[in-house]
């Protein structure tokens, strides 16, 4: 009974993509996740073999005795896998979430970063 | 600003519709539809107008409140880099959200967490519903 309730309760929420940008820096690969609403407790993040899984899920409880007369947004459950490359290094991966954004930082392994080849004269 | 007195400017087919909706511009000026997304709520207290900026400090938010409305101010930077996928949307943004009816203007508050942007605006005690007894003579 509790279970058929918990689920009610998830379907009830649109799930979302969010929005996401990866980018290439010096120091490695970023991707930023638009999370409004999603705070740090209600944010997974699942690294499993090559699949990094993020999902996270806003709400917004409206407090006693207030109603909505414009509504544009509405809460939902984040949901977004990535592969990760076999450049990155999977030990190092750091996430932060800030103002809503999750910034997830993938460093790339020592032996893939770029290198001059010396020449020797022989 | 470009201005386009073409007789068909400003004229969007279902076609254009429905590509905007499929591959949204991730410039906000070039978009369809408003930003930021904005909810609007009341109770017998207080207006309640509710934004979604994710990745906005509070300190980079303009917030003016005039007469009648709320204006909504600000700038979504994009970060340095190689793209290899963009989706979050950059650039100027500017919402006005009509206020109508009598707010005590020194008693509003704003305030931000996980991106989302809450400005709390008191109703003066002109514009608050008052109950009025009626006497039997």
């Amino acid at each position: 009974m509790a279970d058929s309730v918990a689920k009610a309760e998830e379907r009830r929420l649109p799930r979302v993509k969010p929005a996401t940008d990866i980018i290439e820096k010096e120091d490695g690969f970023y991707i930023y996740l638009d999370m409004p609403g999603v705070s740090k407790e209600h944010l997974v993040i699942d690294l499993n073999e090559d699949e990094l899984k993020v999902s996270g899920k806003a709400e917004y409880a409206l407090a006693e005795g207030q109603k909505l007369g414009h509504v544009e947004f509405g809460g939902g459950e984040y949901f977004r896998s990535f592969t990760v490359s076999h450049i990155v290094d999977k030990e190092r991966i750091k996430a932060s979430l800030r103002d809503g954004v999750l910034e997830l930082h993938l460093p790339r392994q020592e032996k893939a970063q770029p290198r001059k080849i010396e020449i020797q004269a022989g | 600003m470009v201005i386009d007195l073409s007789p068909f400017y400003g004229a969007t087919t279902p076609f254009d519709r429905l590509f905007e909706t499929l591959w949204p511009s991730m410039a906000i000026s070039q978009r369809g539809t408003a930003y930021p997304p904005v909810n609007i709520g009341e109770d017998d207290e207080n207006l309640y107008v509710r934004c979604e900026i994710p990745g906005m400090a509070i300190a980079d938010i303009d917030l003016t409140l005039t007469d009648s409305s709320l204006v909504i101010k600000g700038e979504r930077k994009a970060e340095r880099g190689k793209y290899y996928r963009q989706e979050r949307p950059t650039g100027v943004f500017q919402r006005v959200v009509n206020i109508s009816g009598g707010v005590s203007r020194d008693k509003v508050t704003a305030t931000m967490r996980d991106g989302l942007l809450e400005v709390v605006l008191p109703k003066s005690d002109e514009s608050k519903p008052k109950k009025i007894s009626i006497m039997t003579v």
